[in-house]
């Protein structure tokens, strides 16, 4: 497994602010040990994050000076002479190729499973879960010998791991959005005299394009924040921003590059994050 | 297509009997999983049965292929240790992912600025790649780290990272894994919490009752499926323990990913028993997960 991920990430999971009724509502004593509960997990949460947007802009921060005494870019400097742009690159595409492969792989089964139940769906469910229970470092063991007999360039084999490690993710949320997937609609429009092309575009997308971007969001993590399987069976060939982030933080002193690079693998999917929220928020999705 | 059988093969969504289902309709069916399927199953099942085969002598880098144990046997006794230590730091950063992300669940369910806030905090880690939590944990917790800068406490700072513990190891997982909880968590609890919540409260039952008896078996489920990844994750995760461990004893993956770069003739297939013995534990955790599973009758 790459990474471990909530399929409800960015899905309306909270009650409404009315959700708290007179019947449960806390007193005094309880609003306050509540407040205080989560602003711990508020820094829990967040405080790992601190230091590296110290560390990004620190030129000098000697030991044991609380606070940098330079600040600067030095530190972006150093990591795009590292290769960091390149890398940047390289993590990007692999997010969005196993992004791509996966997302239309998960809602094909997702519509077997939910469409059409038999007596494989259960065998079926079962397999695609498989990946979750099974550490990615023990398939690539054995995959590598495969992968190198049969040829298989090391790109896609990267690519093929990191898609089977998403498929749980993208085949879990789509089958959710297909129980929840309300068929009257579908039989309006063909009752209407829309074509199966129609219904698909009109109806059936409308209404699956909420999970579909989760979907595609998960996977691109899964591909984004993979370190093993690509240094294993990318072999160094393809290099990405955690293989840099590793490379930088196992050797000494490289602390600012090592925040940079990190920074850097952190704002694309934050960045998404923050768009599939905002676009739910503003009513563009149900 | 006629506008009748369109209705009756397209939105039939599930037919209760197989018998209502075309024998070609259900093929087709099948079919639509057929992708997914095989490349899984190349993986999945494909790599386990290629690590399992030489993990037992069967596909040596050189010479005759050999039924044979010795690959476990090597180092019987680091394996044992890595076993116990991957369990030690896998179940304890589990125990307190679950804690941390079921306080953080019951936070977000109570709605208003602090629910919003910790469920915005919590989000904003999820997307953090482990290799990113580690190094940044690093940061936090050397003894150079920020931590020790902003207490003073120079050579008084303990050996969090690289000790003795797993100190930084445990919590980099902890963190990590505790907002997958508290979202996972939190999502079972928002579709069905507050009615009986409510329910509850007009029955008189105060607040501990409530948590006892309503929010924590309803988010039982959700705890058991989590908590069980993130133990797997952990347990067979090999970056963090790398980054922020001490060089021995080593954890399985640590052990494993050592002796698959060695460049011993021998040292492949130990590489791949190590592997074997990790998957085993950790389909063995999943199987325990799933028979805890069945036995909570919210689950069926």
């Amino acid at each position: 497994m790459a990474i471990t991920l909530p399929p409800g990430l960015n899905q309306q999971t909270l009650p409404k602010d009315a959700a708290q009724s007179g019947l449960t509502r806390s007193r005094a004593g309880g609003r306050i040990l509540r407040s205080a509960t989560a602003g711990a997990l508020a820094v829990w949460f967040v405080l790992p994050l601190v230091p590296l947007g110290l560390w990004v802009f620190a030129d000098r921060w000697s030991y044991p000076a609380p606070l940098p005494q330079d600040w600067g870019l030095q530190n972006v400097d150093s990591a795009l002479s590292r290769g960091a742009a390149t890398a940047f690159a390289g993590s990007l595409g692999l997010g969005l190729v196993v992004s791509a492969v996966a997302t239309p792989l998960g809602v094909l089964a997702a519509r077997s499973l939910a469409f059409h139940p038999s007596r494989w769906s259960a065998p079926v469910s079962a397999l695609l879960f498989a990946p979750l229970a099974l550490p990615a470092f023990v398939a690539v063991f054995g995959l590598n010998v495969l992968l190198v007999r049969l040829q298989v360039p090391s790109y896609a084999g990267v690519v093929l791991v990191l898609t089977v490690y998403a498929l749980p993710y993208t085949t879990y949320v789509m089958r959710l959005a297909y129980a929840a997937h309300d068929i009257g609609f579908d039989e309006e429009a063909c009752t209407l005299g829309a074509t199966q092309g129609q219904v698909f575009l009109r109806v059936q997308f409308p209404l699956i394009a909420p999970a579909l971007a989760r979907a595609a969001f998960l996977a691109f993590l899964v591909g984004w924040s993979d370190y093993l399987v690509t240094l294993l069976i990318g072999g160094g060939s393809l290099v990405t921003v955690p293989l840099l982030v590793a490379s930088a933080a196992s050797g000494a002193g490289n602390d600012g590059i090592v925040a940079v690079l990190s920074v850097m693998a952190l704002v694309p999917p934050l960045g998404l994050l923050l768009g599939l929220t905002g676009r739910r928020r503003r009513g563009g999705w149900s | 297509m006629p506008a009748a059988e369109v209705l009756t093969a397209r939105t039939r969504p599930r037919p209760r009997t197989a018998a209502g289902h075309g024998t070609k309709a259900r093929v087709q069916g099948l079919l639509l999983a057929v992708p997914a399927v095989l490349l899984v199953a190349f993986v999945v099942v494909g790599g386990s049965a290629m690590v399992a085969a030489q993990s037992l002598g069967l596909m040596p880098l050189v010479g005759r292929p050999e039924l044979s144990t010795a690959a476990y046997t090597a180092h019987g006794g680091d394996l044992l240790v890595g076993v116990g230590l991957s369990l030690a730091i896998a179940g304890a950063s589990t125990v307190l992912a679950c804690l941390i992300g079921f306080a953080a669940a019951l936070i977000m369910m109570q709605g208003r600025w602090c629910g919003k806030l910790v469920a915005a905090m919590s989000s904003l880690s999820i997307p953090v790649p482990h290799i990113v939590g580690a190094a940044t944990a690093g940061l936090l917790l050397a003894d150079s780290g920020l931590l020790a800068r902003v207490f003073g406490a120079a050579e008084r700072w303990p050996d969090v990272v690289g000790g003795q513990w797993w100190l930084a190891v445990i919590f980099e997982y902890a963190w990590k894994e505790s907002a997958f909880v508290g979202l996972v968590v939190a999502g079972t609890l928002a579709t069905r919490s507050v009615d009986y919540e409510e329910t509850a409260a007009l029955l008189g039952a105060g607040r501990l009752g409530r948590l006892r008896h309503v929010l924590l078996p309803l988010s039982l489920p959700a705890l058991i499926i989590s908590g069980t990844i993130a133990f797997i994750y952990s347990f067979g995760s090999y970056e963090v323990a790398w980054l922020l461990g001490r060089p021995y004893p080593e954890p399985l993956p640590v052990m494993a990913l050592r002796l698959y770069n060695s460049v011993t003739l021998t040292a492949r297939p130990e590489a791949a028993a190590v592997a074997v013995v990790t998957a085993v534990v950790s389909l063995g955790a999943a199987l325990v997960a799933l028979a805890c599973l069945r036995k909570i009758p919210l689950w069926r």
